[in-house]
């Protein structure tokens, strides 16, 4: 795993990753479920609750994921 | 003779639609199933879709296979072992308060002995189903307390096992006490039996059902549980551990995935129609006589999960709503209580479980998820003397575990007892807090000039900890909440 990403096991559902942006403004939080699900947490400063919490399936993760890493070409 | 295809389908198409209904309010579907079958079965004046339920009962026990063998493939052995002991006396202490409470409430009723062993279980053990799916929809995947929420319920779906081992027999109309001592022995050593083979066996058995098609390993997967399952119920072990154990065996091979994926439809539809079943069994004349011993045993529930909720925050340095939490999630009842009922009503026990255990899932369903998305309510009258740490200032607030700086904290402890900079400038201040990664002291928000927060400001070093007496809470400026260390976490 990179540097600035921490797992936390969730029991029955699955792990969670917390990534470290670097930034004062703004966390993420990505849950993996046992069933291929994904949650994205996103939590904004001085908030304890997420301002928002993106549910994907694997399908979605997959296409999310790879428009963020830069692999996704469209023809 | 056959159930009518024509009322079933109706009953299940109303029974979905019921609980899609109930899922807008984010209510469990489970109790949606039942009270489907309730409606629109023979025990309820109406219109009456399945007049037999007797004719749904292979149907019905598939469905409480699939239930428990998905549980056993789902059963997250490695991290319940990794989670430590404060997990387990947490768990051991929520299960010991609520079957406990249970078997008193059960022989209070007067039923009789097997009745209270039955209501023990039905009102102790939480559906892990209803809770998972809680935390999910409470978006609390983040909290400190939800850990320790999952922890209890893994831990309860495995005393589950053991007292269903404890059950069956006592339910079996053993007719001496010598025989009873031997039906429970025997039971106890089908069970380690089965232990031995998902340790060392799983292999084998996982070759026994391998296939690269999805059809075939359905087939034969379904066709073993099912065996299992039988063979069980022959030996006088329930067919509900059978199919649990063999999950278990089946989760240490490498086939664990696959037959995760396959089981999980096939298990909603036949749990659904077992819940179903159930409630056509139900009179809902009899619910008049049980709605007073329903109430009361609500309450109990309430109040024994509170209690639980309190020790494991105690144990665990949660704070009020991190306790409350606790309390009120785990406190959803639903599949083990109904398994239970039908256990019982099988052996003939009581008539009165029924409709007792069917009431009493139906009222904590409604009851459970409004307790705990107002978690915030009970946490404000738990006085701080019951948790560890003093949360005057932050008992309703959630703490996370999901802060990243967690890394920068270099020094935990101060002897400090003023704010250097308010001395030098002649103020006042109402509490102190101490920076965790270079140590300063600065007085708190309350106080004129929370020069904690300006240090924060002007450093950019995010935590920092109470310096009060007694308080050991950490805040994290940039995350704004509560923080602190996972348990059982890896951070690299
Ligand atoms: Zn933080
Ligand atoms: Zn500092
Ligand atoms: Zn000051």
């Amino acid at each position: 795993m990179g540097k600035g990403i921490y797992v936390q096991e969730l029991p029955g559902i699955g792990k969670r990753y917390d990534v470290d942006l670097g930034s004062n403004t703004q966390r993420i939080s990505v849950v993996v479920r046992r069933d291929g699900t994904r949650d994205l947490y996103v939590f904004a400063a001085g908030k304890d609750d997420p301002v928002a919490v993106i549910e994907m399936s694997e399908e979605q993760a997959r296409k999310v994921g790879a428009l963020l890493a830069g692999t996704y070409f469209s023809e | 003779m056959h159930a009518d295809l024509v009322g079933f389908g109706a009953l299940v198409l109303i029974a979905g639609l019921l609980a899609r209904a109930g899922r807008r309010i984010n209510l469990p579907t489970v109790p949606f199933f039942m009270l489907a079958g309730i409606l629109l079965g023979p025990g309820t004046p109406g219109p009456v879709l399945v007049a037999h339920p007797e004719d749904l009962s292979l149907l019905a026990s598939l469905g409480l296979i699939l239930l428990l063998f998905h549980l056993g493939v789902e059963f997250p052995v490695d991290q319940v072992l990794g989670s430590g002991k404060r997990l387990f006396v947490a768990a051991g202490s929520y299960i010991g308060l609520n079957v406990g409470a249970g078997l008193l409430f059960g022989f209070a009723l007067g039923w009789g002995g097997y009745e209270a062993f039955v209501i023990a279980g039905a009102l102790g053990i939480s559906s892990s189903a209803i809770v998972t799916k809680l935390l999910i929809e409470f978006r609390r995947l983040a909290n400190a307390e939800t850990p320790v929420i999952l922890g209890i319920i893994v831990i309860e779906d495995l005393f589950l096992a053991l007292y269903l081992a404890l059950l069956s027999p006592l339910l079996s109309g053993a007719g001496s006490a010598g025989e009873l001592v031997l039906r429970i022995g025997l039971s106890f050593a089908y069970l380690v039996v089965l232990f031995a083979v998902a340790r060392f066996g799983a292999r084998l058995v996982g070759k026994v059902i391998d296939s690269n098609e999805d059809e075939l390993l359905a087939i034969l997967m379904v066709g073993l549980v099912v065996l299992v399952a039988g063979v069980s119920a022959e030996i006088g072990v329930s067919d509900a551990i059978g199919a649990l154990m063999i999950g278990l065996v089946i989760a240490r091979t490498p086939l664990r995935e696959r037959v995760e994926r396959l089981v999980l439809p096939l298990r909603d539809v036949f749990a659904a129609v077992f819940f179903l079943v159930f409630g056509l069994t139900i009179d809902v004349g009899d619910f008049g006589s049980v709605a007073l011993p329903v109430l009361l045993a609500v309450l109990m529930t309430v109040v024994t999960n509170v209690v639980a909720g309190l020790i494991a925050g105690r144990l665990f340095g949660l704070n009020q709503r991190g306790a409350a939490n606790v309390g009120l999630t785990v406190l959803g009842r639903g599949e083990f209580s109904l398994i239970l009922a039908t256990l019982a009503i099988a052996a003939g026990l009581d008539d009165r479980l029924g409709p007792f255990i069917a009431l009493y899932v139906l009222v904590l369903a409604v009851t459970s998820p409004l307790l705990a998305a107002n978690s915030r309510y009970l946490a404000r009258i738990i006085p701080d003397r019951l948790l560890h740490a003093s949360w005057r200032y932050v008992r309703e607030e959630t703490i996370s575990t999901a802060c990243t700086h967690l890394d920068r904290i270099n020094i935990t402890e101060s002897d400090a007892d003023a704010c250097p900079q308010c001395v030098d400038s002649g103020d006042d201040w109402v509490q102190l807090r101490m920076c965790l990664t270079c140590g300063a002291v600065g007085c708190c928000s309350d106080s004129v000039n929370n020069h904690a927060e300006e240090h924060y400001r002007q450093t950019g070093h995010p935590l920092i900890r109470s310096l009060e007496e007694g308080e050991d809470w950490r805040y994290c400026y940039i995350d704004g909440a509560l923080v602190r260390e996972p348990m059982g976490a890896t951070r690299e």
